[in-house]
């Protein structure tokens, strides 16, 4: 066997390996901002009795649930409820294999990294669908369901607003499309249609107020995850975090150059310090789309189930096929 | 996991309630074919959750006879949004509501018959922990029932404390009502500027009263306090600030685009329906009712103050949320008109340790942040009252919600039953 292929697959090993662990304080540094921002909008103080200001309070919570039991329903479907919050979590983490976070340091540099994306994040469905069903409860049955109609119905406008940004770029790697946006200026001054309705049905694929739906606590409980609970209930707690994260990173990435440096810094550095540059830039960017979110969550209430379905099939779907058809025309008139 | 031995394990919960349900099958006269056609399995699951006796009326059994498709969600007593301890069989084809049954008496204290065994002042303890967020009404009404009964009258300085006490616990159960609303539609925010301003009027009533839920302030013939320098002076705090924590709090809802889709013309109920089923108080105003006890029958000192029934015509959620706003802000403007007119004096008529009132009866109403409240007592002469009984306003506004409910969807159920404001602790008395 030849050395570089060893090589390649070590390095995987070594990504693949850093990028779980990257979940666990990724969860808990979101978890946290969640518990603190919210706090400070609601006039609250929030937690601040663990470590300096409370700030180790998410990662008692992260450890807690690993000390919890976990209860296990008589009637519940016994391998589907095992694999659920397994498959939810995956999917997550699975993920961000692509996400390109410093020139360099991304996993895997597919040339297929979007549809790559899309595909397997569109996995985390699956698990909460059979998280709902196994729980042999009808808040989670419901919960299930309105997760698969909600997330099958937004992916439709999410991924018809990322083609947008494929057409113009004339690539699916997402280390391509950093290189075009470099070159070009960031997609959001070129796609800034598909910038809002991406915003939109990225916080609906990810289950955030105003699209928490899934979880829905003053109807549902807890929905599909009702009846879970020890790490279970954790693996999708930090699940979704990490996809509000992974979500974010990827917002980032499309429409607001990746890791580049905004005007005036130099967008890029040669070598070790422009890969630290970049991690630095890339997660700066990340971070005030979670705040974002988070601040949406202090703000909206919830809409309801038929307006969310509305809402992606009758504006979010027409609109994505409209800025689709205009960029492609441009592309061919312009030349671009 | 361990297997447990068949002989010593504990029967299973659900189990039992499969054997159970089969049993009233058979007595409701449902046979094994009959159910089967009529209940089945939806989704792999056995219908749970049916009364643990045979339909005894027609409405019972039409809300547990479950047709093809439609299962039964147990929502409550314990439960996120419920408000309290409401238990609601919700009949559901999918999202959509088919029928909804009100399960009450979780929180049965047997308030009344406590109050007829206790003396008539001891009564006014009695009902403070009724509807939780209007205790200065429900020792309002009795008060009033409990002098007529004497043939007594409060002194004037005692029944402007009285209307302004009132009219302040109005304010912030007006103002919990907003944020609740916002709550149940997922809304973290308002809920907790809504308890800024109830904390302000609470240490209020607390400097006023001594106590910061449960007033009992109340007396036969007068109030327990005078109003004291620090209540005085907070009081002139809170009137600086409470029309600012108000607005700050609509802000975050009045105009969101997500409130009124979920609200405005949700939970229509007409002012025809509503008389019909008795809803009173805000509820009813914001069908287009102009009913307010404060104007049709005053008490009190309402008939010196200024002020008009304010009406909003659409009867939907929206509607009954906008009057709760008009209704804070007509409060806040009675209370300027209280303050201004109060009169110097005593604050509590000569009344005897233990009242014997003449044989007879008396009837107090008032107008509670939730609708009509009022007391009927009857005296046989003795120390306590022979019968109490008490009309709560929440009680009768359950009445609507299966009424209400069918066709909208699951999540439309809180919303709507926030938006009607219902307080447990009154339902279950």
């Amino acid at each position: 066997m030849d050395l570089e292929l060893l090589l390649g697959i070590g390095r995987f090993l070594l990504a693949t390996t850093l990028l779980l662990l990257l979940t666990v304080p990724t969860a808990f540094i979101v978890i946290q901002m969640e518990l603190k921002i919210i706090a400070g909008m609601n006039l609250r103080i929030g937690p601040n009795r663990i470590g300096p200001s409370g700030m180790f309070q998410s990662t008692i919570h992260g450890f807690k649930v690993l000390a919890k039991e976990d209860v296990l329903p008589d009637r519940a479907d016994r391998s589907a409820f095992t694999l659920a919050p397994w498959m939810v979590f995956m999917a997550a983490a699975m993920s961000m294999l692509v996400i390109p976070f410093a020139p360099g340091a991304i996993a895997a540099d597919f040339n297929i990294g979007i549809v790559y994306f899309f595909a397997v994040l569109g996995l985390s469905v699956v698990g909460l669908l059979i998280g709902g069903w196994a729980s042999y409860n009808k808040y989670s049955l419901l919960g299930g369901l309105r997760s698969a109609a909600q997330m099958v119905s937004y992916e439709i406008p999410l991924t018809l607003s990322v083609v947008g940004v494929v057409v113009l770029a004339g690539t699916l790697s997402f280390s391509d499309l950093i290189a075009w946006q470099l070159e070009n200026g960031w997609m959001l001054v070129w796609q800034p249609i598909g910038l809002g309705m991406f915003y939109i049905a990225s916080l609906a694929e990810v289950n955030r107020t105003p699209f928490d739906m899934v979880e829905a606590d003053s109807e549902l409980v807890a929905g599909p995850f009702t009846e879970y609970s020890g790490m279970r209930f954790g693996f999708f707690f930090f699940a979704e975090y990490v996809a509000l994260f992974i979500m974010s990173g990827i917002l980032v990435t499309m429409f607001f150059g990746g890791w580049l440096a905004p005007w005036p810094f130099p967008a890029q550095l040669a070598g070790f310090a422009g890969t630290l540059w970049g991690i630095f830039w890339f997660f700066l960017k990340t971070y005030i789309f979670v705040f974002i979110a988070v601040w949406l969550r202090a703000t909206l209430p919830r809409v309801r189930v038929d307006q969310l379905m509305g809402m992606a099939w009758k504006v979010l779907l027409p609109l994505a096929l409209v800025n689709l058809f205009i960029t492609a025309i441009a592309v061919v008139v312009f030349d671009l | 996991m361990t297997k447990t031995d068949p002989e010593t394990r504990i029967p299973d919960p659900i189990e039992l309630d499969a054997a159970e349900e089969a049993r009233l099958r058979r007595v409701a006269g449902l046979g094994a074919a009959e159910a089967a056609a009529v209940g089945g399995d939806y989704a792999g699951f056995e219908q749970v959750g049916l009364p643990d006796r045979p339909p005894q009326t027609e409405r019972e059994r039409e809300v547990y006879t479950l047709d093809e498709g439609e299962m039964l969600v147990n929502m409550g007593p314990q439960h996120p949004s419920t408000h309290g301890v409401l238990r609601l069989v919700v009949k559901v084809r999918g999202e959509v509501v088919v029928d909804i049954d009100p399960v009450l008496g979780y929180l049965h204290r047997g308030i009344e018959k406590l109050c007829e065994n206790a003396t008539y002042t001891t009564v006014l303890t009695y009902v403070d922990p009724m509807d939780y967020l209007s205790s200065m009404h429900n020792e309002h009404a009795p008060a009033i029932a409990f002098e007529k009964l004497y043939g007594i009258r409060a002194p004037k300085r005692a029944e402007y404390i009285r209307a302004l006490v009132v009219e302040l616990n109005r304010v912030f159960s007006h103002g919990l009502m907003m944020g609740f609303l916002a709550l149940d539609m997922g809304g973290l925010t308002p809920i907790l500027y809504s308890f800024i301003n109830r904390d302000e009027v609470v240490d209020l009533l607390s400097a006023i009263s001594g106590q910061r839920m449960l007033f009992n302030f109340f007396r036969v013939g007068g109030v327990n306090w005078d109003t004291n320098d620090e209540f005085l002076s907070r009081l002139g705090t809170w009137r600086a600030n409470v029309l600012k924590n108000v607005e700050m709090n609509e802000r975050m809802i009045t105009d969101n685009e997500i409130f009124r889709a979920r609200t405005v013309g949700m939970g229509v109920l007409s002012g025809k329906e509503a008389i019909s089923l008795g809803v009173s108080g805000p509820n009813l105003r914001a069908s287009g009712v102009p009913f307010d006890v404060r104007k049709s029958h005053p008490y009190s000192i309402y008939d010196e103050l200024e002020f008009d029934v304010i009406t909003h015509e659409a009867g939907d959620s929206n509607a009954r949320y906008l009057q709760r706003i008009a209704e804070i802000k007509q409060s806040i403007h009675l209370i300027d008109q209280i303050v201004d007119k109060m009169p110097h004096g005593p604050v509590q008529a000569q009344v005897p340790g233990i009242i014997r009132p003449r044989p007879g009866r008396a009837y107090g109403a008032v107008e509670s942040p939730r609708g009509l409240y009022s007391v009927y007592a009857i005296s046989d002469g003795g120390p306590t009252p022979y019968r109490f009984r008490m009309r709560d306003p929440s009680f009768i506004s359950l009445q609507a919600i299966p009424k209400l409910m069918p066709g909208h969807l699951v999540a439309d159920t809180m919303a709507i039953m926030a938006s009607f404001d219902p307080v447990m602790g009154g339902v279950d008395k």
